[in-house]
């Protein structure tokens, strides 16, 4: 990243095909949860890493094209309020913080375990927009000392 | 009990790394390398011998799990180093500004 123009063509091609796959295990991991071991943190960790790697090899520019960063921001704040509403239902459907209120399926189901899944998922969007923004705000010292 | 002395033989390696280096990259490195130690200490604690994941799953019996709850503290203490790293690099990167180095012999102009 030291003139904000990326790494090299053979990293950058390298890097659109597989930053898809990375993503894919992600949402996998994410998504399978509430029957394997991973789940929010581990696939929103892993997701986070296909994000940093596209930045580290096509600069801080092209990422900024690439994903919409205020989105992203806006995704981060909102999983904490998606979080919190997700445990006051439980409150008002079911009797206590965070208690399920939907149906618990059949077992081993992908879609099963009542609001586990849903939980996962906010939790994978927010570990890997939070972890992602760790590193794009670091890079920011970079830029401020270069100019 | 091999493993436990393993175990502090690998906490000592970071203690030494943030005693004696002086590069502030090194230090954070040397940090992470204790963390390291004292969350697989906790797994250690929790581990069997040919002990399973404590995850349930198709067609599998409940025999010899690993107890779960040193596996989420350790869950939770990865987040928080995660935020300890973030915040040590970025205390390097405006030492780095202010004084143009990692070297904290160097740094010595605190005050101010």
């Amino acid at each position: 990243m030291n003139d904000h123009k990326g790494m090299t063509l053979i990293v950058k091609t390298i890097t659109r095909i597989s930053v898809w796959l990375i993503i894919l295990y992600g949402i996998y991991i994410i998504l399978h949860g509430h029957l394997s071991p991973g789940g929010g943190f581990a696939g929103g960790v892993i997701i986070a890493l296909a994000f940093l790697n596209y930045l580290l090899a096509y600069g801080r520019k092209e990422t900024e094209n690439w994903i919409n960063i205020r989105l992203l921001h806006d995704m981060e704040s909102a999983s904490a309020i998606l979080f919190l509403i997700v445990g006051v239902l439980g409150i008002a459907l079911a009797g206590s913080f965070l208690a399920n209120w939907l149906s618990k399926g059949e077992m081993f189901r992908l879609l099963s375990a009542g609001t586990i899944p849903i939980l996962n998922i906010i939790i994978g969007i927010k570990v890997c927009a939070g972890l992602f923004f760790v590193v794009w705000t670091l890079a920011i010292f970079h830029i401020e000392e270069a100019d | 009990m091999i493993l436990y002395i393993l175990c502090f033989i690998l906490l000592l390696i970071g203690l030494y790394g943030v005693i004696t280096k002086r590069d502030l990259i090194k230090i954070i490195l040397s940090l992470a390398i204790m963390e390291y130690a004292a969350n697989l200490f906790l797994i250690l604690f929790a581990y069997k011998k040919g002990g399973r994941y404590p995850i349930l799953e198709e067609g599998k019996e409940i025999v010899a799990m690993v107890d779960p709850l040193p596996q989420a503290l350790v869950l939770t203490s990865i987040v928080i180093e995660l935020g300890i790293t973030a915040m040590l690099v970025a205390l390097a990167v405006r030492l780095y500004q202010k004084y143009n180095t990692f070297d904290i012999t160097k740094i010595r102009r605190l005050a101010g």
